[in-house]
């Protein structure tokens, strides 16, 4: 930026070379292209997610509309009273699942997807400052993190979530929480209270992982001279910190996020399958899963409804995150 | 290495306390249980409760007594009566540790409502109150105390101990198969990495892995039991670990409920699910930490003074790349405890995971927490043996 440029000769060189400067993400996210998968990956999330946002004007029935003439339907049959056409089919209530599978996604993406916000940033605020201040704070922070990680995440996960749904309404969340999520969901605020409270107890034992890469990110980083350099200059602590720190040891953490959003995503299916987390009116893609299981005996493509969207995130976010950790790692040559 | 142990025991010893007051508190906090059920007796009308009833369940869930001391007999079984020593009263038997019926105060507001608030207490429990109820030796010494709801008043242990083989069973055989499987398959993925193999071997890993085993399980039953029993194929029974009436099976024939042929059936699917989800998880890592190996100078100097190739990989590269499989190996210690609820409840499984399950959807804390505890103690424990572990199989670690 501050080089003469002299020589008109010379000018012409440093031209060419000033247009073969790239951002990092514009090359990080050309090399993400590489990898088929992930790509195919990222494009049918975004389906399963612009299907989700658009549930309210895509859905051809009502959420909970129960027709006992009509249930238990197998996939593109029609209703024998109304001629209507269930793509999906119905449930054991004669609900629409096509209406609710996509009402489901609302639910069990903005989980997944708050959790891991949320995981993020108590992960990186904390971890960040063990990695960077040492001494007590550090201390301090890795005593919680190490005693939280010797408490066995499932059994406190479903201990946990089974005590605060079953006291759902003893328990009040202010609206600023309550109030957004019934907005995304689409739905009353008595679900958003269940969905909240999920989301809150997920994220409170999730936040170790990220804490922890951090911290150890950061006690890398922290030892490069160019942070000595940094130092040198005479820059405070919180400059470094954010200027410095910050962005070089961040990275790494972009594919715990992704892997997170799976973890999110399943556990969230898992609590919901055994009855613990969202509770029935409010479709999840766990809770029916549940209530498909008991019919699949005698109606064995019901399990795959709500089968098959779980499935695809899964592999999905999976892929997505193995796309974008060789696409962040220098070393690897594509 | 002694003051080390030492160390680790002391600070094990608190993070347990710690965790158990964790435990206790959830419990605690946790609304429901006994005294829910007979407010329902009343409200329902099916009984009129009376003071005596309700404090006769507070005192049997000793839930009439103060918290720190409800902690205590809790946590270590104490205080059990008197505090004596020598016959001597160490303090005295009148020492009020709890309220059996709590005083009522009708306060009158000026606008004309009445609240009935809860202040002093009527009839106290003293000490000496205590010796006449059961005791349980503290958690601590393994006294779980009684299950409230699943088995009512019968001891939590014994409800463990039933649910324990089947536990153990599962987790113990699926463990094994998936590291006698996924450790050689990770080593020759590593020693053959890019072949067709390692493709494939690593595809298959990760689909595996990313997968979660509720979906895994469910398909499984959805192909195995219901599709194959519909095309007339032999099918495997899906549900509990013994069948309840006797079934036909093509090829195999009538099945008797209960013999070990029917258990069998019922159990390779559950341990089917898990074993290739551990698979995916063994042998990449293996299959890593190889990889890693392979790259060091000892083994390219193992190579140039003509070590025979077969002697390289199992005598050089090996036994390096095991050293972190140690570790993970304490790892599967708490995971036999309650690591496979949702295989468990997908497949009906009666072992410990289902049974926590159970205790939470029945809100049969007592059970929960005793999970929760013998979990976090066996996690503390793995913890201890790779440490220790790890001292021996690699002599370039000193524990200080």
């Amino acid at each position: 930026m501050a080089t003469t440029t002299s020589a008109p000769a010379a000018s012409g060189a440093l031209d060419r070379l000033q247009t073969r400067s790239e951002g990092q993400w514009v090359v990080v996210f050309r090399r993400f292209r590489r990898h088929r998968l992930a790509m195919v990956s990222l494009a049918i999330l975004i389906l399963i997610f612009t299907a989700s946002i658009l549930a309210p004007w895509i859905a051809p029935f009502p959420r909970d509309e129960i027709g006992l003439n009509r249930t238990r339907l197998p996939p593109m049959s029609v209703d024998p009273v109304t001629g209507q056409l269930h793509i999906l089919g119905t449930d054991h209530l004669g609900r629409d699942f096509f209406t609710r599978v996509i009402y489901a996604a609302r639910v069990s993406l903005m989980v997944a997807i708050s959790v891991t916000m949320l995981v993020a940033i108590i992960g990186t605020t904390l971890g960040l400052l063990a990695g960077f201040f040492g001494s007590w704070v550090d201390n301090t922070i890795s005593r919680i993190m190490e005693f939280v990680a010797t408490i066995p995440d499932l059994p406190i996960l479903l201990i946990l979530s089974a005590i605060m749904i079953q006291n759902a309404d003893l328990i009040v969340l202010p609206s600023w929480i309550i109030g957004p999520i019934a907005w995304i969901m689409a739905a009353p605020n008595r679900e958003a209270t269940q969905v909240a409270l999920l989301i809150l107890v997920l994220a409170s034992l999730g936040w170790v992982g990220v804490a922890r890469l951090m911290r150890g990110m950061v006690l890398q980083v922290r030892e490069m001279q160019y942070i000595e350099s940094a130092r040198a200059l005479g820059g405070s602590n919180m400059w470094i910190l954010l200027k410095h720190v910050f962005p070089n040891a961040f990275p790494p953490l972009i594919v715990a996020f992704t892997l997170g959003l799976n973890g999110a995503l399943v556990s969230e299916v898992a609590i919901s399958f055994l009855g613990f987390g969202v509770q029935d009116p409010t479709p999840t893609w766990g809770n029916m899963m549940g209530f498909a299981t008991s019919y699949m005996f005698n109606h064995p493509w019901m399990p795959l409804i709500p089968g098959l969207p779980i499935f695809l995130c899964s592999l999905a976010f999976n892929f997505i995150g193995d796309g974008l950790r060789d696409a962040l790692d220098p070393r690897l040559k594509l | 290495m002694t003051t080390y142990l030492i160390r680790r025991l002391i600070q094990m010893v608190v993070v347990t306390i710690l965790s158990a007051m964790l435990g206790y508190s959830l419990l605690y906090l946790a609304p429901g249980g006994p005294l829910l059920f007979l407010q329902q007796m009343q409200n329902t009308g099916q009984r009129r409760v009376t003071e005596e009833d309700i404090a006769r369940l507070k005192a049997r869930y000793e839930l009439d007594l103060y918290l720190p001391i409800r902690f205590t007999r809790w946590l270590i079984g104490f205080p059990a009566g008197p505090v004596q020593i020598g016959g001597m009263n160490l303090i005295s038997p009148d020492t009020v540790v709890g309220c059996a019926i709590p005083g009522q105060v009708r306060l009158r507001y000026p606008d004309g409502t009445v609240e009935i608030i809860e202040e002093g207490c009527v009839r106290v429990v003293t000490l000496a109150n205590l010796a006449e109820r059961r005791t349980s030796r503290g958690i601590l010494f393994g006294d779980f105390g009684l299950s409230q709801q699943i088995a009512r008043d019968r001891p939590v242990s014994d409800l463990l101990m039933s649910r324990l083989p089947y536990t153990l069973q599962l987790m113990g055989v699926s463990t094994l198969l998936a590291i006698l499987i996924g450790v050689p398959v990770g080593i020759y993925s590593a020693v053959h990495q890019y072949s067709r193999f390692d493709y494939a071997m690593t595809g298959i890993t990760f689909v595996g892995s990313s997968l979660p085993t509720l979906f895994m399980g469910v398909m499984a039953i959805l192909v195995f039991s219901v599709l194959a029993k519909e095309a007339g194929l032999p099918y495997l029974p899906s549900g509990g670990a013994q069948g309840i009436r006797n079934y036909d099976v093509p090829w195999i024939g009538t099945v008797q409920a209960g013999s070990a042929l029917d258990r069998t059936l019922r159990f390779i699917m559950p341990c089917a699910v898990l074993t290739f989800f551990n698979i995916a998880g063994w042998s990449r890592f293996i299959r890593a930490s190889m990889l890693e190996v392979l790259r060091q100078d000892y083994v390219r100097t193992a190579r140039a003074k003509g070590v025979r190739e077969r002697a390289v990989i199992t005598k050089h590269a090996l036994r390096n790349a095991l050293i972190p499989f140690v570790t993970l190996l304490a790892g599967v210690l708490p995971t036999l405890v309650a690591g496979a609820a949702i295989t468990e409840s997908v497949f009906n499984w009666p072992g410990m995971g289902r049974l926590l399950v159970d205790a939470l959807g029945r809100s049969d804390y007592t059970v929960a927490m005793a999970i929760l505890f013998i979990s976090t103690v066996l996690v503390l424990i793995g913890y201890l043996i790779s440490d220790i572990l790890y001292t021996i199989v690699d002599p370039r670690i000193r524990l200080t």
